[in-house]
């Protein structure tokens, strides 16, 4: 029957070739080397895999790792910091992203939009530098501010105290990326169709029911983008902990996951076993969540999914027809 | 058919990767390795011929060994050798990984000569990469001639000899060891001199014991001043003062005089001996210029403090504006060094002479055309420069370091003396992480956070779980 | 009427809202600017200040006169950022094109995978990748920092979404009618459709490109390689004396740059770019 019909699949195929063989050389081979790492007994300066073995207990590493105190800290930080920068974070995005698209926004939205991504570009490491400067202790701005509106009366040491330091940190991620997950968001919104908002004006519901029973389930597809896509980033936050507080401190508070790994191979020991095992549990973790979250929010996007295939198989088939017709 | 292609390819592919990777990473460097660069050399060395046979390859973290060894080609315009300087800073631990991997690959464009700074030169000359680096020796140095016609300070000396075959490999050619510093003003004020000898004597220089720099603050306190700005400045005394290491035989130990830091610090916090504040940061650099809560007495440094640090943030540039001409030097209660640079050669190197007259000249002339001289008397670059300490004590004792900024006192005079007290046989390679995890262990006692054994707990765990040293 | 009413206190909350947040957004880059006119001596004593001073040209003297040659860091970052984003986001599209466009066996499978590499942690992936680049001798080569954006299977997924209900199956049908070849229609009708997606993505990856330091630093070892942030980071290299002056000229020459490259691009944020686009 499909005789005459053009396989374009191969297309497919070939169109992926530059993605797989970049994704090969660039990502696969230094992660199997990763993953391999895990189960050596490959540390210290200068050792390589010609002289590192395979250990006895294969998991030797992995279980070190769990059993450390630190590296649970290090974890419940991390998804605590992520929390407390994503919840407010989609909020503000979301109310921001719903202002910005209504058929009357907000005067001077463009600028606005320009202006709230730019706290992107600014590197990391400037960003910690005037963040550790704003809170300094027992001179700073902030001190300054609240010993003027009367809050405190000695000097207070922000980054000394936990609660502070992480959340100087999350804010920090919160205030780099709202402009990011706000511009992801719009486009979101300006994909839905006109004609839905057009018949809920009609039916006369208010701006909040509009968002509520259109907005949001119709950016479905870009919310899970932008919940995958943060969780990966929070999981991996590295250089805002990292170069706030030395050592990631004060005891630990703003040690994320990923400063640990990294302080496990580079740090002074070069212990690049325990840290790619370390990698590894990370990895098995991020996998975990992004599946909940897929699982979580799967049905619809699903079937309009499902959908879409079976109108490109059909168009496909037309195409096949008319052009054997041709 | 077309799926059982496709995973079969990629299984290939993944034991092809993984076969190179195993390939490459043999020691021998097999025939792939060394083919491979070829299409990459055309453009990535254009001045530097590639073979590779005059140019001399220098690895440094600033620019200043490459400036000194400019001044060293410019002197000797027949050295017949070309140097191609590598800088990568220490931001972001950068410099020492690239350096590792580049002395672990051999070759043309390994590093001939290196510098490694004191946080990390311990790896270098004694530790996990000392069977890098070159004896000097064989480098056609002079080393015992060397070392006593420029009388080189012996804390120096015990950093770059390499323990397993007891061989010089490293020398610096500052020297850092510490003095204190402090403020005539607020000398006079309260003990009613400013004289070096008589506030040496107050504050119990080289007796070995914090008792009456202790009472000395408390007296400095009574006339509403800080003895000094923060407990960081404390702490390179103590750290050094100790008889043993934070690793002793690959396991942690805590040495009695640097876990008595911790009851120093709370003792200065609740005290108010000082103003809290953290060492590099705005409030450290106020205290300078005494515009911090109280007037500050004084801090701990080297020579390069006072002309690195101090001297720019005095809020002056000449005698009467900020606290600039209002500083002394005196020995310190416990002697301590801080900081430097150290040269290294590598035992692979192809121009051995060649690089032994470049180290030569930086670690051993004691000459005055040598590079010492010029650093100390601030020549180097023309007249007028920065005058440092430097390690070697011929040089010192024909050079003058009277600074203005000290009101007209020959810094040299409290800093050669302090040189023979810096001991540099306390130190570990993992020292710059190990001392981050126990500062912030102790600002969490001293902060009320954390008991004194909690924070020691929290200080054993770090270390353990973060360094590969076996932690009771 | 409704409109008149409305205004008042809702309007004046986001005008609030969206001002207080444009401020605290602006005042890094204004606290950087004024850092950049002073001495770093105002800097280390108060190393945040509204008040600029009137040091910038002896600033800018120190930062040319300490190796540092603002016009070879440019290029550099110019041809790594530029290469890298151009390779990522066409050979993004052209994945998510080969995701979307057509059918093949392994699709569904490769789309996962797909996400899957997304979620590989990226520190330690940079160990194995250092090395292998220092044993193949790629270092001081710029294509070790520009090929592997060839993979970036995030862009991928965003293209992916753009591209399911934004391109019109029926287009490409009759250019293959026409007797167009598929690559043909790929950079011809694709791209052309692709362009606001593919401004918003180059925005972010030309960004992340251009700020990145630790791969380079580590990968570029020859002065005359160096990118514009390793030779701000070489600033601060000297731990006993730091120049804050210079260090603040330099990022601000550092982000110079971006903002032309933002500023140029940013009318496809302002249009915005639709996401999930109409479904009939």
């Amino acid at each position: 029957m499909n005789k005459k019909k053009v396989s374009y699949a191969k297309y497919g195929y070939i169109f992926s070739v530059p993605f797989v063989i970049a994704f090969i050389l660039f990502t696969l081979y230094p992660l199997v080397f990763t993953i391999f790492l895990g189960f050596t007994d490959m540390k210290g300066l200068g050792s390589t895999l010609a002289t590192a073995h395979v250990q006895e207990d294969l998991f030797a590493n992995f279980k070190q790792i769990l059993g450390t105190g630190t590296f649970r800290t290090a974890l419940s930080n991390t998804i605590g910091i992520w929390i407390a920068n994503f919840i407010p974070q989609i909020f503000l995005a979301l109310l921001l992203a719903a202002w910005f698209t209504k058929t009357k926004p907000v005067k001077g939205q463009g600028i606005f939009k320009v202006i709230f991504y730019m706290p992107n570009i600014i590197t990391a490491a400037t960003v910690a530098i005037l963040f550790g400067a704003l809170f300094g202790y027992p001179m700073g701005p902030m001190n300054d501010l609240f010993k003027t509106l009367g809050i405190i009366k000695e000097p207070y040491f922000f980054m000394q105290n936990k609660t502070w330091a992480r959340g100087v940190v999350a804010f920090i991620q919160f205030w780099q990326w709202y402009g990011y997950t706000m511009i992801i968001l719009i486009s979101g919104i300006l994909g839905i169709n006109p004609e839905l908002f057009e018949a809920a004006e009609i039916d006369g519901a208010s701006d909040f029911k509009k968002f509520w029973s259109i907005t949001i389930p119709n950016i479905r597809t870009v919310l899970i983008y932008m919940l995958v896509n943060s969780l990966i980033g929070g999981l991996q936050m590295f250089d805002i902990p990292n170069l706030l507080v030395t050592k990631s401190g004060p005891n630990n508070a703003t040690l994320t996951a990923s400063v640990f790994i990294y302080n496990q191979a580079f740090s002074g020991s070069y212990m690049y076993n325990r840290a790619s095992a370390a990698s590894m549990i990370m990895f098995i973790l991020i996998s975990i969540c992004s599946a909940i979250i897929f699982f979580l929010m799967r049905d619809k996007y699903e079937v309009a999914e499902k959908k879409a295939i079976k109108k490109a198989e059909k168009a496909m088939k037309k195409a096949a027809k008319g052009g054997a017709k041709a | 058919m077309k799926r059982k292609l496709l995973s079969s390819l990629l299984a290939t592919a993944m034991v092809a990767s993984l076969l190179v990777g195993c390939g490459n990473a043999a020691p021998a460097g097999d025939a792939p390795a060394a083919d491979a660069p070829a299409a990459v050399s055309d453009d990535a060395a254009p001045a530097a011929p590639a073979d590779g046979d005059n140019v001399i390859n220098l690895w440094s973290f600033t620019d200043e060994i490459p400036g000194m060894v400019d001044k060293f080609l410019e002197a000797n315009p027949d050295f017949g050798y070309t140097v191609n300087t590598t800088i990568i800073a220490t931001t972001d631990g950068a410099y020492q990984p690239a350096l590792d991997q580049a002395l672990a690959a051999g070759g043309a464009e390994a590093p001939d000569i290196y510098a490694a700074e004191a946080a990390f030169v311990l790896k270098y000359a004694q530790g996990d990469a000392s069977g890098f680096a070159a004896a000097y020796e064989d480098l056609g140095i002079d080393v015992a001639g060397g070392l006593s016609s420029a009388d080189i300070a012996q804390y120096t000396v015990d950093i770059g000899t390499r323990p397993s075959d007891g061989k010089l490999v490293a020398l610096g050619y500052q020297a850092t060891g510490g003095a204190f510093i402090y403020r005539r003003s607020i000398a006079k004020d309260t003990f009613g001199t400013d004289d070096p000898t008589e506030i040496a004597n107050i504050i119990g220089a080289g007796s070995g014991s914090w008792d009456k720099f202790f009472e000395a603050a408390e007296t400095l306190k009574g006339k509403g001043y800080g003895i000094i700005s923060g407990d960081g400045d404390l702490w390179h005394a103590v750290e050094n003062s100790s008889d043993a290491g934070w690793i002793v035989d690959g396991k942690l130990t805590i040495d009695p005089k640097r876990e008595a830091f911790l009851d120093l610090s709370k003792q200065l916090k609740d005290n108010g001996y000082h103003n809290d504040t953290q060492d590099w940061q705005d409030a450290w650099f106020a205290d300078m210029k005494g515009e911090g809560p109280k007037g500050i007495f004084g801090f701990f440094g080297p020579a390069w403090l006072i002309n690195y640090t101090l001297a720019p943030n005095c809020g002056g540039e000449a005698v009467g504006e900020g606290t600039y001409g209002d500083w002394a030097v005196c020995a310190p209660p416990i002697g301590f060094f801080w900081g430097g640079t150290w040269v290294l050669a590598n035992k692979d190197t192809t121009k051995a002479e060649a690089v032994g007259k470049i180290i030569e000249w930086i670690t051993l002339n004691s000459t005055e055309d040598g590079l010492q001289y010029k650093w100390a008397n601030g020549t180097l670059n023309g007249e007028g420069g920065t005058k440092d300490c430097v390690a070697s004590g011929t040089v010192m004792s024909k050079s003058n370091g009277e600074l203005e900024f000290l009101g007209g006192q020959n810094m040299f005079d409290a800093f050669v003396p302090a040189n023979a007290y810096a001991n540099g046989k306390n130190l570990t390679q993992y020292d710059e992480t190990i001392n981050q995890y126990w500062r912030d262990a102790v600002r969490e006692y001293t902060s009320g956070n954390l008991t004194r054994d909690e924070a020691i707990a929290a200080f054993k765990q770090n270390v353990g779980d973060n360094l590969d040293v076996v932690v009771e | 009427m409704k409109v008149e009413k409305s205004f008042s206190v809702y309007k004046l909350i986001q005008y609030i809202v969206c001002i207080l947040l444009a401020i605290l957004s602006i005042m890094p880059f204004y606290i950087m600017i004024v850092n950049a006119t002073r001495t770093t001596y105002e800097i280390q004593q108060h190393a945040i200040s509204l008040v600029p001073s009137g040091a910038f040209f002896n600033n800018m003297k120190i930062l040319t006169g300490k190796s540092f040659n603002p016009l070879i860091g440019f290029r550099n970052s110019m041809i790594i950022s530029c290469g890298a984003t151009a390779f990522a986001v066409y050979f993004s599209s052209l994945t998510a094109y080969a995701l979307v466009v057509y059918k093949w066996k392994l699709r569904d499978g490769f789309f996962t995978f797909i996400l899957a590499v997304m979620m590989i942690p990226a520190q330690v992936v940079s160990i194995g990748f250092y090395q292998f680049m220092y044993q193949i001798h790629m270092t001081n080569n710029f294509l070790a920092l520009i090929l592997p954006s060839i993979a970036a299977p995030a862009m991928v997924f965003f293209m992916r979404q753009f591209m399911i209900p934004a391109l019109p199956i029926d287009i490409i049908n009759s250019a293959r009618i026409d007797g167009a070849r598929e690559f043909y229609t790929f950079n011809k009708i694709v791209i052309p459709i692709m362009k606001p997606a593919i401004a918003t993505q180059a925005i972010f990856s030309f960004v992340q490109s251009w700020n990145n330091l630790f791969l380079p630093l580590i990968l570029l070892t020859d002065k005359n390689k160096y990118t514009m942030p390793i030779m701000v980071s070489l600033l601060k290299g000297d731990i006993y004396k730091t120049e804050y002056g210079a260090i603040y000229c330099g990022l601000l020459l550092t982000v110079l740059p971006l903002f032309i490259v933002y500023f140029l691009l940013s009318k496809y944020i302002i249009a915005g770019v639709a996401l999930g686009g109409v479904k009939e």
